[in-house]
């Protein structure tokens, strides 16, 4: 019987509160019929998506030179790509040789992973923060390279993308420099 | 012998034709009224039981949500109406309709204030209704019969089982406040409750018969013959469609029907301080849709019983109580002692039965202060070990 | 579904059972019913409401993860296993990289383990929030679920920021794990214990000593202690028991010696002992990470292996790690080439579901998804 009616003042508790701040939100759109707003449900900034191929805007091509070793490391194998000569590279604008001519994910197979972001030499592929692609085809989800570059596009635009390699050489740069400051009598 | 052939049929069509007319535009506005009133409930159970657990409830359709249950029941009427193909198609058909039909026809006679009635029964209010009750279970029983489904059998059979031991308490206790307002009419039992509503003569006879109601409408804790996760809804595990919205229906008017009972019988119906004459109805929802909250309240907190649980605590508990209900009630009576002594031999019953229940149940609990003891001797002992090897 | 009486007893059409005698019904639980935990199929011979006899049949969710793991580099196995016990992610990929880190004479550095545990440990009181929710649901409470999955969902946000999956985390690698923890990883975690605590203790108030909840589980389910190490029962459902047996304590593996926790154990080997174990123990693993916090050093979180392909030498490998769920252990032969020969997995569910058979004689009908839920199983692990 106590515990009986300590369990009913429990739920007695959380009813006030769950009047007061309930835990859950409404989706996708908050507020009622008259007044809705919006608001996806916010991700970590680690958040891992679709995989999507990322655009180099200085040279203006894709950073993917399909050197296939996402595609060879891939659980799944839920990609495949082709290579071709960048014409890019012949006209001296661009310092990669080869470049991705078509590059396919089927969505429907990819376990999300990140195996192949994690193995990519040249910064070419993301886990972009896109997570709500349903289709109502079964093969709806095969996106090609377009598709996958406007998925990229838009992750590198809203989380001011850097280029990871990019990244671990400030690093390094940070640290020796550092380490310089540190011990200065070595150095000269 | 002297026939008289002409006497008896007269009587029964007395009625004027305006007088069915009437009739039958008061079942038609009872009817609506009592779909609506489920709706209201249907969307106060989701939305309560979701701050209850703290969650947001229906939203999405209409401001708060509020058109939830039509939209349920939109979708429902919609929905194909399967019938397997072994089940006895007749008696798959019929078991919705009484199930639906008594749970309706108890409201002829539940009076909301001392107008809003289709028809009082001045002699036999309270007989009716619980009559009307039972027929109800013979409902279920044919749905998981008739369903051919083993689940739909075991259920049925549960709810037979159930039901019939539940329906004892409620009429020992509906028997207790007869003989305390001297009649069967529903008004006179309310008007008799004007200085001091039963609950406060009879509390012992409130709890046994709110929690037997409980049991005869199968709400939590005593859900046992629609049993979700046992038996995947018992009865109405093969309904779809309109036919499993009918039990839905009745479902939900019979959960009305008891936390009206309980406000007419132990709380003075539509009697309260202030908003008489007229207004009066406004007091008899506003007692009927609290004691509503309470049951949801209770469903949200507690699990189910297990039906030979359930059983015992019928026979072995509610059963004597209630018989000491009436027992107490008759003493009370018969000497004619003031009020409060009926309330203090009430309240003492409760408290020996509820201290009963307490001591037979703390077992498990004392089993955890010894779980707990043992574990803090090996706690100490390891420790010890610890502290021998450390030096 | 049109017969009740099976043939074995019915003999022939329009035969009457004597009266008094015992009529058996032949019920299917499963694989399409809402508390057998997934697809899972128990066959039930019933007398009304008295099971007779259970015959549990499994293999319905079977993907031959096993035999997939032959054909997959070492460092591809771990998304996988992440799909073993998928209430358990964490657990699961320790287990493995523990055996190919054995295999290998791999060192893990200090920060990388400490992450490790904490990972771990908060995935098995994730794991156990979703028992509780799961027992009060097959108990008939909706409300501890409800309360259960907002502590659970706050761990997964957790697990969101760190690895970057709310579920399959493919997050610890051969050696290490992926990536430092994020920089306000410790405020979030500091941020989340106390939150935790507070959901944990709302159920389990709620839940453990209800009145309801006490007679529906208490003598429910008993198995002895004999025929608990007779089936091979481990983790939550050993200790259940009254033993007290948890890899964390009899072979710690990890850094789990440095940290002082309990064991809870029960007393007689029931439904409601097995639920009492599983609700101490998130308490228990509250304190391991709120030590592991405390203790946490900086610097690598990955070995010196780098990206390098993964070759072990040649050899057989036997790692076994406490999952939430029991023990889990992990048998790798290595043929000295990027993939390996042989995986096998000892699933502590597939294990803990063998007794359930013995549990279930003269139970009642409603105790099937009480004692079932107990054991807590996790289809995805038993059928591999």
């Amino acid at each position: 019987m106590l515990y009986s009616l300590k369990g009913l003042w429990l739920t007695l508790v959380s009813t006030v509160n769950g009047f007061r701040e309930p835990v859950t939100r409404q989706y996708p759109a908050t507020g009622n019929i008259f007044k809705r707003r919006e608001e996806p449900t916010p991700v970590q900034p680690r958040f891992m998506g679709f995989p999507a191929l990322t655009w180099d805007s200085e040279v203006g091509e894709p950073y993917c030179t399909s050197c296939m070793v996402c595609i060879r490391n891939c659980p799944t194998q839920c990609m495949s790509s082709n290579m071709m000569d960048n014409p890019l590279q012949q006209e001296g604008m661009s310092h990669r040789r080869k470049i991705v001519d078509t590059f396919e994910i089927n969505l429907n197979r990819c376990i999300l992973c990140g195996i192949c972001v994690e193995v990519c030499n040249f910064d070419a592929i993301v886990m972009s923060h896109e997570h709500e692609m349903s289709t109502y085809q079964r093969n709806g989800d095969r996106v090609n390279l377009p598709v996958l570059l406007d998925i990229g596009r838009k992750f590198q635009r809203e989380n001011n993308w850097v280029p990871p390699t990019v990244l671990a050489k400030q690093k390094r740069e940070a640290e020796a420099a550092a380490a310089r400051i540190d011990a200065p009598e070595d150095s000269v | 012998m002297n026939f008289q052939p002409d006497l008896a049929p007269p009587q029964l069509l007395a009625i004027s034709a305006l007088d069915f007319v009437w009739i039958v535009v008061g079942l038609l506005v009872m009817f609506t009224f009592l779909s609506v009133m489920v709706l209201v409930q249907v969307w106060l159970e989701r939305k309560v039981l979701g701050r209850l657990q703290r969650r947001l409830g229906p939203t999405r359709t209409g401001p708060m949500g509020l058109m939830q249950p039509v939209a349920d029941a939109v979708k429902l009427i919609l929905k194909e109406d399967i019938i397997p193909a072994e089940s006895e198609k007749a008696i798959f058909w019929i078991a919705p309709v009484i199930v639906v039909v008594s749970a309706f026809m108890i409201w002829v006679t539940i009076p909301g204030s001392p107008d809003a009635v289709i028809q009082n029964l001045e002699s036999l209010g309270l007989f009716y209704i619980i009559a009307f009750a039972v027929v109800g279970i013979l409902g279920l029983v044919l749905a998981g019969w008739g369903s051919a489904n083993k689940y739909g059998t075991l259920g049925g059979l549960r709810a037979a089982a159930q039901l019939i031991s539940y329906e004892i308490p409620v009429i020992m206790v509906v028997i207790a406040v007869a003989m305390l307002a001297q009649s069967m009419n529903m008004k006179e039992i309310v008007a008799q409750q004007s200085p001091y509503p039963y609950v406060l003569l009879q509390p012992l006879g409130l709890v046994v018969f709110f929690i037997a109601g409980l049991a005869e409408v199968g709400r939590t804790p005593f859900d046992i013959y629609l049993a979700e996760s046992e038996i995947v809804g018992g009865p109405f595990v093969e309904y779809s469609g309109a036919h499993w919205s009918v039990f839905f229906l009745a479902e939900y008017l019979n959960t009305f029907a008891i936390a009206a009972l309980t406000v007419l019988l132990f709380f003075g119906g539509w009697s309260g301080p202030f908003l008489s004459g007229n207004w009066d109805i406004i007091w008899f929802f506003a007692k009927v849709y609290a004691v509503i909250l309470v049951i949801f309240w209770i469903r949200g907190t507690f699990p189910r019983l297990r039906i030979d649980q359930l059983m015992a605590f019928a026979w072995k508990v509610m059963v004597p109580l209630s018989f000491y209900t009436i027992v107490i009630t008759g003493i009370y009576m018969f000497y004619n002692w003031p009020p409060w002594t009926l309330t203090l031999m009430s309240v003492a019953g409760l408290v020996v039965v509820a201290y009963i229940i307490y001591r037979r149940l703390t077992g498990p609990a004392n089993r955890v202060a010894e779980i707990r003891a043992r574990q803090e001797e090996q706690r100490t002992a390891r420790q010890r070990g610890r502290e021998a090897v450390a030096p | 579904m049109g017969e009740l009486v099976s043939q074995e007893t019915a003999g022939s059409v329009g035969d009457v059972p004597e009266r008094g005698e015992p009529v058996e019904m032949l019920l299917n639980m499963g694989p399409q019913h809402p508390s057998t935990h997934g697809v899972f199929r128990l066959v039930l011979w019933v007398d009304g409401e008295k099971v007779i006899r259970a015959e549990p049949h499994i293999g319905y969710l079977h993907r031959g993860s096993e035999k997939l793991c032959e054909g997959e580099q070492y460092h591809q196995i771990i998304t996988l296993f992440d799909r073993l016990d998928y209430v358990a992610n964490f657990n699961n990929e320790l287990v493995y990289c523990q055996a190919v880190e054995k295999l290998m004479g791999l060192v893990v550095p200090e920060r990388a383990e400490y992450v490790r545990v904490i990972l771990c440990e908060l995935n098995r009181i994730a794991s156990h929030l979703l028992f509780v929710a799961t027992m009060g649901l097959d108990a008939g409470a909706m409300t501890p679920s409800m309360f259960c999955f907002r502590g659970r969902e706050r761990v997964q946000t957790l697990f969101e920021a760190v690895s970057g999956a709310r579920m399959m985390h493919n997050y610890f690698r051969i050696g290490g794990i992926k990536e430092d923890l994020p920089d306000n990883f410790e405020q979030l975690v500091a941020d989340l214990l106390p939150l935790l605590r507070e959901d944990v203790g709302e159920s389990d108030r709620l839940l453990t000593f209800n009145e309801i909840f006490l007679a529906r589980l208490k003598d429910v389910g008993v198995i002895s202690t004999e025929d608990a190490l007779d089936f091979g029962l481990t983790g939550p459902c050993l200790r259940a028991c009254g033993i007290e047996y948890d890899v964390r304590k009899a072979e710690p593996y990890s850094i789990y010696d440095r940290f002082d926790f309990d064991i809870p154990v029960g007393l007689d080997g029931d439904c409601w002992d097995r639920h009492y174990v599983r609700v101490q123990e998130m308490y228990e693993s509250l304190r391991i990470i709120e030590q592991a916090l405390d203790q946490m050093p900086s610097g690598d979180v990955a070995s010196s292996l780098g990206r390098r392909l993964i070759r072990p030498p040649e050899g057989e490998v036997y790692a076994r790690a406490e999952n939430p769920r029991g023990e889990i252990g992990v048998y790798l032969v290595s043929d000295g080439t990027d993939k390996p020969h042989r995986v096998k997995v000892r699933p502590p569910s597939f294990c803990n579901l063998s007794a359930i058979e013995h549990m279930l004689k003269d139970s009642w009908i409603a105790d099937v998804v009480v004692i079932l839920g107990s054991l807590d199983i996790v289809l995805g692990e038993v059928d591999r």
